[in-house]
């Protein structure tokens, strides 16, 4: 039972940062149509920028990851505006964003190699929280919290940003028609950089938590994060925050369970394979209103 | 004839490599052309890869000789894929055909009877390069067909609006069909030329990597004729070999730069019949 507690545990905790990842990429691919390959790559952006400022000037670990997120945010507006910004105007469609995403994906990628010289880097155990807290019987790490509880506040504050606030409104006009968002005196230039800088920074957020909890800041810290949290967005129903949390958490405990109970070989199998059920039977999510065709 | 062969030795490698990509990015192309996104290309690629390394391996067959039965299980596993996945909306499928690559890995390493495992496996066999530039042939030369018939005008039709060509007595079900079943026989013969060229497959060879470069060679070609993602894919397999040169330590850098360039300037690739078609009308106007 102990056993089960702590597993169900490292569940929430790793489908935390899946949940965390996916909320920047459905609010992406839900309101600006692109489906972003390039969206781990600012996580690895985040917990790389955090990591050369705990390693190099001693940041203390809440600042470093403060900015870290901020990078992410950032990068993700400076590539929105390069990449996407001319297909924007030009109303190209997925496919060109997507392979616009694809060529910064592997810029991106390939400049981290550089900065990194192809190492995998890990945060030193001294910078970040690593007391065990004592949850009745169980002890959990600090961090595992930390991840769940960041989760729970991030979900949270999107879902009401979009839902309950003007710029939220903003937000969803111009996801649904921009043009015409515009015309009812949105700036709708202005509501695309703030979509890019949320998902820039959430993804950043879960990439330095990632970058924690499986001791690796490098390239790949993105891609692993990207094909789970993609599951995550679709599971959810791309234009629910808290769907994308609930699949998220929902896949990170069916991660952790297959490969305690089943067998790890299959652990990521087990992932897709739900990710495939639910393009196939149910492909708005479980949260899902409508679809998301953009004209 | 000395500087030929220094040439070859130079850049044979990556010309073999433009070959293979280039029966890839047609397989792309095919169901692109009626207006599917799909990177199931890749799981056709992996079958087909997969039965050709263990028919050479078995049976010592050689290349030519396992070809049409890589193009016939690619064909097969196309078949599956679209009675399953081309009733979904067109990005559904997109992401369902990218979530089969997903699967398709975790199979891979979890079989190794069929594929090696974790191991890899060994193609004890070799294709040359005239075998592969037969291949590319052969599949342009059917690819230029398809285009001036029938089913080249209805594919058209139904890539510009499947509704109006509905409406026309085309059902975009059925050719979209037909058209998995071309890129999913067109993706098991590169499968094939994937695995006598490379000599070693393991579950990461038919992967996202290969997903992307197929997609990305078939839009920097063009995806509006058959000979674009031909183009695209020589191009984009060069890149890299020439990046080395100038900038060895930012190839791949390089690389995604031309790509995003490519997107930004020149959106509908570098073959484009109707620019084409443009530039001759202001030359006669």
């Amino acid at each position: 039972m102990l056993l089960f507690a702590a597993q169900l545990v490292n569940g929430l905790s790793l489908g935390s940062l899946y949940a965390l990842f996916g909320i920047g990429f459905g609010l992406v691919f839900a309101t600006l149509g692109v489906l972003n390959a390039a969206h781990g790559a600012y996580a690895s952006a985040a917990a790389l920028a955090a990591y050369f400022l705990i390693d190099r000037f001693g940041t203390p670990f809440a600042v470093a990851g403060l900015a870290g997120v901020a990078v992410g945010g950032v990068l993700a507006v400076v590539v929105d505006q390069i990449g996407f910004q001319p297909l924007r105007n030009r109303r190209s469609g997925m496919l060109a964003a997507l392979i616009t995403s694809i060529a910064f994906w592997i810029i991106l990628d390939s400049l981290f190699g550089v900065a990194t010289d192809q190492q995998s880097l890990a945060f030193p155990a001294s910078s970040y929280p690593q007391a065990m807290l004592a949850l009745g019987p169980l002890k959990v790490p600090t961090m595992q919290l930390v991840n769940f509880a960041l989760l729970i506040a991030v979900a949270t504050g999107v879902h009401l940003l979009i839902e309950a606030t003007r710029l939220g409104a903003a937000m969803r006009a111009v996801g649904c028609n921009d043009v015409a968002a515009a015309l009812g005196g949105v700036n709708a230039r202005m509501i695309v950089l703030v979509k890019a800088f949320l998902a820039g920074a959430t993804s950043g957020l879960a990439g330095v938590l990632a970058g924690i909890a499986t001791s690796n800041v490098s390239a790949s810290l993105g891609e692993g994060l990207l094909l789970k949290g993609f599951a995550a967005v679709v599971v959810g129903g791309f234009d629910d925050v808290r769907g994308t949390a609930l699949a998220g958490l929902l896949l990170g405990v069916v991660e952790v369970f297959v490969a305690q109970y089943l067998s790890t070989s299959f652990r990521d199998g087990f992932t897709y394979l739900i990710l495939l059920v639910f393009l196939v039977v149910r492909p708005r999510g479980l949260f899902g209103r409508d679809s998301v065709v953009r004209a | 004839m000395r500087a030929l062969a220094d040439l070859w030795a130079a850049y044979g490698v990556t010309l073999v490599f433009g070959a293979v990509n280039a029966v890839f990015a047609l397989s792309a192309y095919a169901v692109l052309a009626v207006g599917v996104l799909s990177f199931a290309t890749v799981v056709f690629a992996g079958i087909g890869g997969f039965l050709s390394a263990q028919l050479a391996g078995a049976f010592g067959w050689p290349f030519l000789a396992i070809l049409p039965f890589a193009a016939l299980a690619g064909a097969l596993a196309a078949a599956a894929v679209a009675g399953a996945f081309l009733r979904l909306e067109s990005h559904w499928m997109a992401l369902a055909s990218l979530a089969l690559v997903l699967i398709g890995r975790v199979v891979a390493l979890n079989a190794p009877a069929l594929t090696g495992g974790v191991n890899g496996l060994i193609v004890p066999l070799r294709a040359t390069p005239w075998e592969l530039a037969g291949l590319l042939g052969l599949c342009a030369l059917a690819f230029w067909r398809l285009d001036g018939s029938a089913y080249g005008l209805a594919a058209r039709a139904v890539r510009e609006d499947a509704a109006v060509a509905s409406t026309m007595g085309v059902s975009p079900y059925r050719l979209r069909f037909a058209a998995t079943l071309i890129s999913g026989a067109v993706g098991g013969l590169g499968g094939a030329a994937l695995a006598f060229t490379l000599q070693f497959l393991s579950p990461d060879t038919y992967f996202i990597g290969l997903a992307f470069t197929m997609i990305a060679s078939t839009v920097l070609g063009g995806a509006f004729h058959w000979s674009g993602p031909i183009a695209g894919a020589f191009v984009f397999t060069a890149l890299p070999a020439a990046m080395q040169a100038v900038v060895p330590q930012f190839e791949d850098v390089a690389k995604g730069l031309v790509l995003l360039a490519i997107m930004i300037y020149l959106p509908r690739g570098l073959i484009d019949p109707r620019r084409a078609a443009l530039r001759r009308a202001r030359a006669h106007g």
